[in-house]
């Protein structure tokens, strides 16, 4: 029917409709390219240079690809890529793994789901510096409660933040405690979508709660739990303010993220050159992480037929 | 009319502004503004950067760190100060050394904060002469008086580790930096000293592996409630633990200078507030003047007074002034600070002092082995200072 429409209105005023279009979009396209393209840009720009604050005697030199170089061999820098990309897979799988059980316990109740889904949101709703230095009072040595806790029952916790690995453990617990009702929301949204009576078919069909939830839930579940996924894992890639209020990348660097690294050579040691460049590897990797996620969901919703 | 742009807070706030209020009225031409800044250090220099960098006349007079004297010099952001033949003899050398940059003097001391060992009076009759004595009598403290910690510093990841490790040093005759200005982090001093931090952690256990996340409260609170022998921290916690208010040991304590193992001296890290002026200001003479008027010995001891801080002035700890002021004996103060050492005098300073907390906290926190994390560490300096493509460093 629209293809008729086309034809029956000609080539003429349809491009004219167009440019209408793209008039109507323009501010809000200029405001992007200010706000947003502007920025990008300027600092793949000045990643080219090298620009030191503390430093003006240098000046301002063109060395191309030099502060890329320098990331790509500099030890420190693959520590922290390292440490990003464990974080990410250890923290998103938690807060999926939990955010389902939780959407599910709630989708699952047959009263007071409002009010404990308001309650629910209550960790996302605290600022994460807050939560950071709650989660840090909680585990330092001596006198942090869970210490506390653990020396009473007999156990001998480590020094939590002196400690490589252990330093993981209460970051990794505060982001999952505050992201994990964020993920359980989106995923509540998409049970609450899922056809009832599917599942009735199913018991009739004397399918089990396992097998219903393999065959029914998480196949119509997948395009949240990809929404899900793809937000966290951005989030995670970029984290920086729970590790910088808990451990400030310590003991030594062994919890420096990719964020924490780029902030430490931008604006602790003023090295906007070689700071750009590493922002622009950030910034390269989580737009790649997006546009492959996108693409992702844009199939499968091409793919699936509308329930 | 002048901007003064430094702490402004709680009781240093209240002193400056009376301070400025008496200069006015003593100068009546001139109108002095306070331009309050962030009290984290972090925070402060990198606004102070951007001021400067941006070449705006504000503030006239900069209340600095010690260690950004250098960075803000060869920036040429600040003054050179020679020109007002400022009285250099009644300083504390240490506290100009560190003002220096191609010899030449670009701010002057405003007060000078010095590493020192508290040690419990009660237990003991003299402080220990070397460090070998002061690891024994805090495992002799622990064991007959049952208390939990021989020995605690500042062991975060943080600038304060870099102090805490310049003493230890100095006590094993090393330095960061030589007299040229080379890389002297990785000599065999060096890993005597960061070995004997690491093993009085986690082979003595006379320091609690806590002390690899407390700051200075941390440090203090341990002390003051009784916990520790011997404490290292700055003068600021001396008040604070006379005070029986809140304070387990007051009365209980001395101070000393940290004291050395052999081949080496006793060694305090030196710190402070050092004050300069804009190269951009706009009447420097009227920004002297008030430098001037804050470094005359009253209003120090006035400073002294009101916020516990120690004067520069090597003459004004012969006074009982003093003594009232800060309520220690000023001989022994005097004797800690004599034995003051600056940190490297390098514009880049921040940075290779980021690069050896990591190598520190790194061998501290069994990590690397001291020669390995002291090896990255000289390695990282070396690369950072050739970049600075200054040759080497001025002392």
């Amino acid at each position: 029917m629209t293809r008729r429409r086309t034809i029956a209105a000609g080539a003429l005023p349809r491009r004219h409709e167009a440019r209408l279009g793209w008039m109507m979009a323009l501010p809000a396209l200029s405001v992007i390219a200010l706000i947003a393209l502007g920025p990008v840009l300027w600092a793949v720009w000045e990643s080219l240079y090298l620009h030191d604050l503390r430093m003006p005697w240098l000046g301002r030199r063109f060395i191309g690809l030099q502060n890329y170089v320098e990331a790509f061999s500099d030890p420190r820098f693959w520590g922290a890529i390292g440490h990003t990309v464990a974080f990410a897979a250890v923290s998103v799988t938690s807060e999926l793994v939990l955010g389902l059980a939780l959407a599910a316990a709630v989708d699952s109740m047959m009263r007071g789901r409002g009010v404990v889904r308001t309650a629910m949101l209550l960790p996302w709703a605290v600022p994460t510096v807050v939560v950071g230095l709650v989660w840090r009072f909680l585990f330092e040595t001596p006198g942090g409660l869970m210490n506390t806790m653990l020396v009473r029952s007999g156990a001998t916790p480590p020094i939590w933040f002196a400690d490589p690995l252990a330093a993981w453990v209460p970051v990794v617990l505060a982001d999952v405690w505050k992201t994990t009702p964020f993920v359980a929301l989106l995923l509540l949204a998409g049970l609450q979508n899922i056809d009832r009576t599917l599942y009735e078919a199913a018991r009739i069909d004397g399918a089990s709660a396992w097998r219903q939830f393999t065959a029914i839930t998480l196949p119509l579940l997948k395009p949240a739990l990809l929404v899900a996924l793809v937000f966290r894992t951005v989030d995670a890639f970029r984290v920086f303010d729970v590790i910088f209020v808990m451990t400030s990348g310590g003991p030594g660097t062994a919890t420096e993220t990719i964020a924490m690294y780029t902030f430490s050579a931008l604006l602790e040691n003023l090295r906007f050159g070689y700071g750009s460049a590493l922002s622009v590897i950030i910034f390269t990797v989580t737009f790649v992480l997006a546009l492959f996620a996108i693409r992702l969901m844009g199939r499968r919703a091409l793919v699936e037929p509308s329930s | 009319m002048l901007t003064f742009a430094g702490s402004a807070l709680g009781k240093e706030g209240e002193s400056i502004r009376r301070q400025l209020e008496h200069f006015q009225a003593m100068h009546p031409g001139i109108r002095v503004d306070v331009q309050s800044t962030p009290d984290a250090a972090d925070h402060r220099h990198q606004l102070y950067v951007q001021w400067l960098n941006a070449r705006a006349a504000d503030p006239d007079v900069l209340q600095l760190d010690v260690i950004w004297a250098p960075e803000f010099a060869a920036a040429g952001w600040i003054l050179d100060l020679d020109r007002f033949r400022p009285p250099v003899d009644d300083f504390f050398p240490a506290a100009l050394t560190a003002n220096r940059w191609n010899g030449a003097l670009y701010a002057l001391p405003w007060f000078v904060d010095v590493g020192m060992l508290y040690w419990r009076s009660d237990l003991m009759s003299h402080p220990p002469m070397d460090l070998d004595e002061l690891r024994q009598l805090a495992a002799r403290g622990m064991r007959e008086h049952a208390i939990p910690f021989g020995f605690v510093w500042q062991g975060a990841r943080y600038e304060g580790l870099v102090t805490v490790f310049l003493e230890q040093l100095g006590a094993f005759g090393g330095v960061i930096l030589d007299d040229h200005g080379r890389v002297a982090v990785d000599s065999d001093r060096a890993v005597a000293a960061l070995t004997y931090m690491r093993d009085s952690i986690h082979v003595d256990a006379v320091v609690p592996a806590a002390v690899l996340t407390w700051q200075e409260e941390q440090v203090r609170l341990a002390f003051q409630n009784g916990q520790a022998v011997f404490m290292r921290n700055w003068p600021y916690a001396h008040a604070l633990l006379q005070d029986p208010e809140q304070s387990r040991v007051a009365g209980r304590f001395g101070i000393a200078p940290m004291p050395a193992a052999s081949g080496g001296a006793p060694t305090a890290a030196l710190g402070g507030s050092v004050l300069a002026i804009n190269a951009n200001s706009g009447d420097s003479e009227a920004a002297y003047q008030l430098i001037e008027y804050l470094l005359e010995p009253a209003q120090l001891l006035e400073r002294a007074r009101i916020v516990g801080q120690y004067p520069p002035r090597p003459s004004m700890y012969d006074s009982h002034e003093l003594e009232d002021a800060l309520r220690v004996v000023p001989s022994e103060a005097r004797a800690i600070i004599e034995h003051a050492v600056p940190r490297p005098a390098t514009p880049v300073y921040t940075e290779l002092s980021q690069i050896l907390q990591i190598a520190l906290h790194r061998g501290l926190t069994r990590q690397l082995e001291p020669r390995a994390a002291l090896q990255q560490a000289a390695k990282d300096m070396r690369a950072l200072l050739a970049r600075t493509e200054l040759g080497a460093t001025q002392p």
